[in-house]
């Protein structure tokens, strides 16, 4: 029988650096998490945050002035962060698929989404073209998408937001990925229409036994998705942690102050809790913790010593000296 | 007491049809040239009392933006009336609507749009009141108030808008609108640009404003936790059609449009296990272009039945404050799965 928690990814201590002429900013400064099989990620946090960076490091698409400085993106044994651009080629579409914000990041303009489904299929699969040709229809209509077979001669401009972000989903699974970078995938579309994609996200990737980085700035979206919670603040993961314990009961200040801003309408307040200050400028983080400047629990050592991320029970842990105590906020 | 502001039927149209060699085209040899409108707004009728927040919601494409445009005069509404403080705005020349502006302001969702990028702040801040005084010396006194108010400091205001952060442009912008003393601001997605911790500073900085001044807002957002926490009273857009209005708590405890449910159902949230019963919605938003017959959903209403493609459903009071506008007031008996 399978291990239900063999891991797939393990990231350990990753840095991506991007050397501008302004300085060196540390998009992601010592980063570690593993997925397991089978899992949804939510990596959360403000914009700024490193969330982006993360998963094109994974991806193996960072240009310069980034650069991986060092650590391991281990995906099922392998070394990402040393593998050559021509087996990452390779990888991206057929292991690891990407979603963006913007379907059109995905899709050619010029070709109609037929065609570029085909490809995908062509270059991953040993299909005839009219085996091809099925899958094809059959992915789309399994994506929602009705007429599937007229539908493969349209072009992308021919899609309103949420149906090529469809057709992207369709691409993306063709191919039975083993992890799916979703890069905040619903935040252009309207509510109604987020609930669908999630909805096919979610069952998707739970058919094919994928695993599943969700990059969102939207907690509630992660709410609903994620297995875990990874928080990233200034380029470092501030906490971990199964979704639910995170959210109820958030051990991180910057994660608690992070809850409390957003309005609850099951408990309405006159004012709402807010984190004070802005996000640093990366390229000038005060000395000892990241959060310090606008963190209501700071003391003495937070500005001596930055913290470490720590296990503060099994299966959770929180870069923080004085880590909110349990029973929720 | 008369309403800080009365919309009345408020109609929006937009030709779009381009040129006259872009409308030409061949039909059995004959030419015809069809006219392109989208129907943004289409009788639209609510008001806002003084001191009062009224959020407007709805999705991207609904209407909501060109209602707020065509209230603050951006456009000239293509039928219907608008009332400020009792006096009838449409049709009237910018000189004439001098006065009313000291009464209504606008902010917008991107304030780095809005504010001129080649001005510094104290000018922006200074100038819808330098149009209406005149008063230089008093303009740069208050001008420095406002900012210390909204959390700015003097130093800020010799920069310009580029040199600060998404959060702190929109105090700048709030700044500019209050400094002719408004009794209604119209805020267009005002904190949907904004990361939640900063939309949580904006939201209390505009509510102890209100406290403040007495403002009455017109608060227009997707974002139906936002809402919750802000209004007082709430209504929805579809389509641009106003399909329901509602004091806050209710609206949220016992939503009676299909849209409305559909809309409460598909937001995400924290909790997701508190969430209220689902009403998923298939397909997506016809096009503006060329309206559905009857109502407006009833393309994507899982009730719709024949009445609904025969009949436009009026806006109707159904008690309590709220209106509806749906046939299955009528016939409650179809408002099952
Ligand atoms: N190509 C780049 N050149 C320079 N800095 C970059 C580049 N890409 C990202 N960054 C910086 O890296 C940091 C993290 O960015 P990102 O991962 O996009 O954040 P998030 O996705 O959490 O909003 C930011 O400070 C951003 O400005
Ligand atoms: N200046 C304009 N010219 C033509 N169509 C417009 C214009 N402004 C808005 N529209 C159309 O009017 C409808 C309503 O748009 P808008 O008011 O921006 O909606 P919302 O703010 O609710 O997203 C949309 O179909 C939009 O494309
Ligand atoms: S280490 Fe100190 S400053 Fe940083 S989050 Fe913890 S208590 Fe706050
Ligand atoms: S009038 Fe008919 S189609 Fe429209 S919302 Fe009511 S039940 Fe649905
Ligand atoms: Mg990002
Ligand atoms: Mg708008």
């Amino acid at each position: 029988m399978k291990d239900m928690t063999e891991t797939l990814l393990r990231v350990d201590d990753l840095r991506t650096h991007f050397h501008t002429f302004a300085g060196t900013v540390k998009a992601v400064d010592g980063v570690s998490f593993s997925l397991a099989k089978g899992e949804i990620m939510g990596l959360v946090g403000e914009s700024g945050g490193g969330k982006s960076v993360v998963g094109f490091s994974i991806l193996g698409l960072i240009d310069s002035p980034g650069r991986i400085e060092s650590g391991q993106i281990l995906f099922d044994g392998e070394d990402l962060a040393k593998a050559s651009e021509d087996r990452m080629h390779k990888i991206r579409g057929k292991e690891i698929a990407m979603i963006f914000q913007d379907p059109m990041t995905s899709l050619n303009p010029l070709h109609p989404i037929g065609r570029q489904m085909d490809e995908m299929l062509r270059l991953h699969t040993d299909l005839d073209a009219r085996g091809r040709r099925a899958r094809c229809i059959r992915m789309l209509e399994d994506v929602g998408i009705s007429q599937a077979e007229d539908r493969l001669d349209s072009y992308p401009h021919q899609f309103s937001g949420g149906m090529r972000q469809r057709v992207v989903i369709a691409i993306a699974m063709l191919a039975e990925p083993r992890l799916i970078v979703a890069d905040e995938p619903t935040t252009a579309l309207d509510v109604t229409i987020q609930a669908q994609i999630l909805k096919l996200i979610r069952r998707q990737v739970r058919e094919h036994g994928a695993s599943m980085i969700l990059v969102t700035h939207d907690l509630a979206v992660v709410a609903e998705m994620a297995d875990h919670i990874t928080v990233l603040y200034c380029g470092k993961v501030v906490e971990r942690g199964p979704t639910r314990q995170v959210i109820d009961d958030p051990r991180h200040p910057y994660t608690a102050g992070l809850i409390a801003s957003i309005p609850d309408p099951s408990d309405r307040k006159h004012r709402l809790d807010q984190i004070p200050g802005a996000v640093p400028d990366i390229r000038k983080l005060p000395r000892g913790c990241n959060f310090r400047d606008r963190c209501p629990r700071a003391q003495a050592l937070c500005a001596e010593r930055e913290p470490d991320l720590e296990t503060q029970e099994p299966g959770r842990s929180a870069a923080c000296h004085f880590p909110v105590e349990g029973g929720g906020t | 007491m008369t309403a800080m502001l009365e919309v009345e039927k408020l109609e929006q149209k937009f030709d779009v049809s381009g040129g006259l060699l872009d409308r030409l085209s061949f039909s059995g040899g004959r030419i015809l040239s069809p006219r392109r409108v989208v129907q943004a707004v289409n009788g639209v009728s609510f008001d806002v009392q003084q001191g009062e927040v009224l959020a407007l919601v709805g999705e991207s494409g609904c209407g909501k933006s060109t209602v707020a445009k065509t209230i603050a005069r951006i456009h000239n509404p293509t039928g219907g009336t608008i009332r400020i403080d009792g006096q009838e705005v449409q049709g009237l020349s910018d000189r004439e609507l001098l006065p009313v502006r000291s009464k209504m302001q606008m902010i917008f969702q991107d304030p780095y749009a809005s504010l001129n990028p080649r001005q510094r702040v104290r000018d922006i801040v200074a100038e819808p009141l330098l149009e209406q005084t005149g008063n230089r010396a008093e303009a740069r006194d208050k001008t420095e108030a406002l900012l210390a108010r909204v959390g700015l400091n003097a130093e800020h205001a010799g920069r310009y808008p580029h040199q600060f952060s998404g959060g702190q442009r929109q105090r700048i912008g709030i700044a500019r609108a209050l400094s002719v003393n408004p009794r209604l601001i119209i805020a267009d997605e005002p904190v949907s640009a904004l990361d939640v911790s900063i939309q949580a500073q904006i939201l209390n900085l505009m509510m102890d404003l209100r406290d403040e001044f007495g403002l009455a807002y017109l608060f227009i957002s997707h974002d139906l936790s936002v809402v919750h926490h802000i209004a007082d009273r709430v209504a929805v857009m579809y389509l641009g059609f106003m399909v329901e209005t509602a004091p806050r708590d209710t609206l949220f405890a016992m939503p009676r449009h299909p849209y409305t449910r559909a809309l409460l159902s598909a937001a995400p949230t924290l909790d997701p296990a508190k969430k209220a019963r689902q009403i998923e919605l298939t397909g997506e938003v016809p096009s503006a272009l060329s309206l559905p017959s009857g109502c407006c959903f009833r393309t994507r209403c899982p009730f719709a039945w024949d009445r609904c493609a025969a009949e436009r459903p009026a806006l109707r009071d159904t008690g309590d404050g709220q209106q509806v506008a749906c046939h299955l007031i009528d016939e409650p008996e179809r408002d099952k799965p």
